[in-house]
């Protein structure tokens, strides 16, 4: 791009230069303070030096909302863009990405993000810290698990994640209340009970941890080593109801169908705190036993019920 | 031996031409499919003229009505952002022409799943339209997902249903189960319909 770009169109706000064989954008862009919309698509942008360095600090960094860089040869998210804290919208589909950097979720005002069509094999919980992300696309990658953060993402609208390696979800993908789309086709998604999820005893470091959380038992920073007061605050609430337990490495995973009216069975990965728990989000045709068991049932069931308006259509 | 039907050859120079000839043509008692498809496929794909019912949706694909067909078919535009798909489905017992406007579509073709189906579905064959390229389908020939697999384009297509419908079933790839759900218009006559 000319050196002069800044000068001669100080007012530029949409700057679309796909399709033109550039293998770098350089720092001829970083002053045009108006720039809104950058669209970069199939180019030869991915190598060393694609992008300018300081774009985070620059006035472009502080103007840029939308930008698009699908059909390059990114092999990782630039870490030049991780400064822009005003995008909304990001594509990188279409390139040749391994992975999600955790620090994504500096890109505070994200809310599309378009990772189709990449190498992409694990999503890093981080990306559930994006609180405005509305739209996401990870389909077309060799993703084989989602993390259950992902359902932190409240804002979320569509989610898109056919054609991957998925064997299953978590459970608390049902959380995801503004959940509009969401695309599961051509995942191997499991359809019988797996067997062979091997169940690994509780450490004596775990089970006195679970005393502790379990029976209240106070205690200050000061009488634990840090990284023992660390391991006791990242106690998880097993999620059936009758059980109130907590665990932290050692659960019992488990795959239960959520059935929707014969229609639709998504396998639901399930943690719970030991082999005699059950998880409250059971298939409809289970019956319950006592009122606290049949009120989860009922949160589940409202739940069951908005997905499986998501998921038919 | 038979007469052959005799069919014309439209060639329509405009997206208005093609539908004053679709008012001709289903105007009369009996249609022929090879007739609409030749003449859906004559038409040369011009943006400025469709523009004014192209409008995307960030989150999945749009349908546009362009024409109601004095109630005899609907031909309306639909708009798929990159990645955006449709379930499989049916086509309630009518016509279905699709014609490429801009982008590339896949089709997948399905066959109908046994009456018991609780099994995986299986895909007849599957292609991928360019531009201009003009599909028919019909419940008797089978099922299919439109896609637009491409992570960089977007994708325009025109179509055609004759008689016009409103809904239609979906179905669940891995086992069969049919869905039936209502269909409604992003716009309609390049406005936009909000319900």
């Amino acid at each position: 791009l000319p050196s002069g770009l800044s000068q001669w169109f100080p007012a530029l706000e949409v700057l679309d230069v796909s399709g033109t064989g550039l293998a770098e954008l350089g720092a001829e862009l970083l002053a045009l303070p108006r720039l809104h919309t950058l669209l970069a698509k199939n180019n030869r942008l991915g190598g060393p030096g694609s992008l300018p360095k300081g774009l985070g600090q620059a006035p472009l960094g502080r103007s840029l909302r939308v930008l698009n860089f699908s059909g390059n040869r990114f092999s990782e998210l630039p870490p030049d863009l991780l400064g822009l804290r005003g995008l909304q919208s990001l594509s990188l589909g279409g390139n040749r990405l391994h992975g999600i950097p955790p620090d994504i979720q500096e890109l505070r005002s994200l809310e599309f993000l378009y990772l189709g069509g990449n190498f992409i094999t694990s999503i890093p919980p981080e990306l559930a810290n994006l609180p405005s992300l509305s739209y996401l696309v990870l389909c077309d990658n060799k993703i084989q698990s989602i993390p259950p953060q992902l359902a932190q993402l409240h804002s979320l609208r569509s989610l898109s994640l056919h054609n991957n390696l998925l064997t299953y979800l978590p459970r608390e993908i049902l959380n995801l209340v503004h959940l509009e789309e969401l695309s599961l086709r051509g995942n191997p998604l499991v359809v019988r009970f797996v067997r062979d999820l091997t169940y690994n005893p509780p450490s004596l470091q775990e089970l006195a941890g679970r005393t502790i959380k379990t029976r209240n038992v106070p205690y200050a920073r000061s009488d634990l080593p840090e990284n023992l007061v660390r391991y006791l605050s990242l106690a998880s609430n097993c999620p059936n109801p009758k059980c109130g337990g907590v665990y932290f490495d050692s659960c019992v995973r488990q795959i239960k169908f959520v059935d929707f009216c014969g229609k639709y069975r998504l396998p639901l990965m399930h943690y719970l705190c030991s082999p005699e728990c059950s998880s409250p989000c059971s298939s409809a045709s289970q019956s319950s036993t006592s009122q606290s068991e049949s009120d989860s049932e009922d949160e589940a069931s409202v739940a069951a019920r908005r997905m499986q308006k998501v998921l038919l259509g | 031996m038979e007469q052959p039907v005799q069919t014309e050859t439209w060639k329509a120079q405009s997206l208005e031409e093609l539908v004053r000839i679709l008012h001709r043509i289903f105007s009369e008692d009996k249609v022929s499919v090879e007739e609409v498809q030749a003449l859906m496929e004559s038409y040369e794909s011009n943006p400025e003229e469709w523009l004014q019912y192209a409008k995307f949706d960030q989150y999945r694909y749009t349908r546009n009505l362009v024409d109601n067909g004095n109630g005899k078919f609907n031909l309306m535009i639909l708009c798929w952002g990159e990645g955006h798909g449709s379930s499989i489905h049916d086509h309630t017992d009518s016509h279905c022409f699709m014609k490429i406007l801009q982008g590339n579509l896949k089709e997948t073709l399905f066959e109908w799943p046994e009456k018991k189906g609780n099994g995986e579905m299986t895909k007849k064959s599957e292609r991928v339209l360019r531009e201009n390229q003009c599909a028919y389908i019909n419940d008797s020939i089978g099922l299919h997902r439109v896609e637009n697999i491409s992570h960089t384009e977007t994708a325009v297509s025109l179509h055609l249903y004759s008689p016009p419908f409103d809904s239609c079933n979906t179905f669940d790839q891995r086992t069969g189960h049919k869905h039936k759900v209502k269909m409604t218009f992003y716009s309609q006559f390049g406005e936009r319909t909000h319900c």
